[in-house]
């Protein structure tokens, strides 16, 4: 199966692109933590100034698997910024629905962003994995992927909206 | 101590960029040069043309509190926008940074506070942001301010994809 098609998200495709990330959600065994609505993910994404850029894989009607979606992965990233190098390309989620995995689906959405980055000049192009996800990790680090944790001591640290409410109301 | 925090203005790239070279000084990099790709003018066009691709706040204190070099904008904090595909509208502080002589001064603590206000404004239900696993001073000041560390938590790794492994994938080049 070689027939499928790269492209940015239109509005019309929020609500593949809600299930896609339950989807991926899910496989991380995260279901419960996805809060996102249709309603956020189109303000968000397709207002004047959007959070985020998503590009999506989708496949004609004779080569669907699973019935009713032609949309069948995913990427949503994002620009950042590193003052000692300039502008970056941040991949929030990558994903392809498990029965179109193998064909080079993936590999393409990857070529596509790293293609936008250059593009952009972003001179690096980041993300997160979970440590237990080895087919991943395995995936990034065969396309030349560096662990920064692993190899440079990054952590990443979070503060949630309650502690973000206390701390904005410090003098 | 007497000290303001406002929004950074084009005025204040050549002060960042101060900030940020000394930083890399202070980190002990033997070539700064070889660290620091990023000069004043190109703070200005990132940061403060129509689509920025960060924002900026600067901690300043009055003329007779100046630095021992003549500064009066004594630290800063660079932020921008990210998006949580759980949660949606995040903020990201990527540099948090004060001149060490004006450091216990709770400076850090209210360019932090700032970028809090800032990102709940903009509808963000978190900030974000990382820390070296050496930095024990660094760690200990977020986990009291009720921080969660991702890395161990979670297990998630930063990764990062540059340089010609950028251009090969960009290539299509395995």
């Amino acid at each position: 199966m070689a027939n499928f098609n790269l492209r940015k998200a239109e509005p019309k495709d929020v609500p593949d692109i809600l299930r896609l990330i339950k989807e991926l959600a899910k496989y991380e065994e995260m279901e419960d933590q996805v809060v996102l609505t249709e309603k956020d993910l189109l303000e968000d994404g397709f207002g004047n100034q959007p959070f985020y850029h998503c590009v999506v894989a989708d496949v004609p009607a004779e080569h669907q698997k699973v019935e009713g979606y032609s949309v069948i992965g995913f990427a949503m990233y994002y620009f950042t910024y590193d003052p000692w190098i300039g502008k970056l390309l941040y991949l929030e989620d990558f994903y392809v629905m498990k029965e179109y995995r193998g064909f080079g689906i993936g590999s393409e959405i990857l070529k596509t962003l790293s293609d936008t980055a250059v593009k952009n000049r972003c001179s690096s192009m980041h993300f997160i994995v979970a440590e237990s996800n080895k087919a991943s990790i395995d995936f990034y680090k065969r396309r030349g992927a560096s662990d920064l944790s692993l190899q440079e001591g990054w952590r990443l640290f979070r503060i949630d909206k309650e502690n973000l409410l206390k701390m904005s109301a410090e003098e | 101590m007497e000290f303001t925090i406002r929004a950074a203005t084009l005025e204040d790239c050549k002060d960042i960029s101060r900030m940020i070279l000394s930083r890399c000084e202070l980190a002990e990099y033997e070539k700064v040069s070889d660290q620091v790709k990023i000069a004043q003018r190109d703070l200005e066009q990132d940061g403060f043309s129509k689509n920025p691709f960060f924002h900026g706040i600067i901690a300043e204190v009055p003329e007779h509190l100046k630095s021992k070099e003549g500064h009066t904008k004594v630290g800063y904090s660079l932020y921008f926008y990210t998006y949580s595909s759980w949660k949606g509208r995040a903020v990201y502080m990527e540099d948090l940074y004060v001149m060490p002589e004006f450091r216990g001064k709770c400076i850090g603590k209210a360019l932090m506070s700032k970028v809090s206000q800032l990102g709940l404004a903009a509808g963000c239900t978190q900030l974000n942001f990382t820390v070296l696993d050496w930095n024990k001073s660094s760690l200990d000041f977020y986990l009291k301010l009720g921080c969660w560390d991702v890395t161990s938590d979670l297990g998630y790794h930063c990764m990062r994809c540059e340089g010609d492994v950028l251009e090969h994938l960009a290539q299509g080049d395995l």
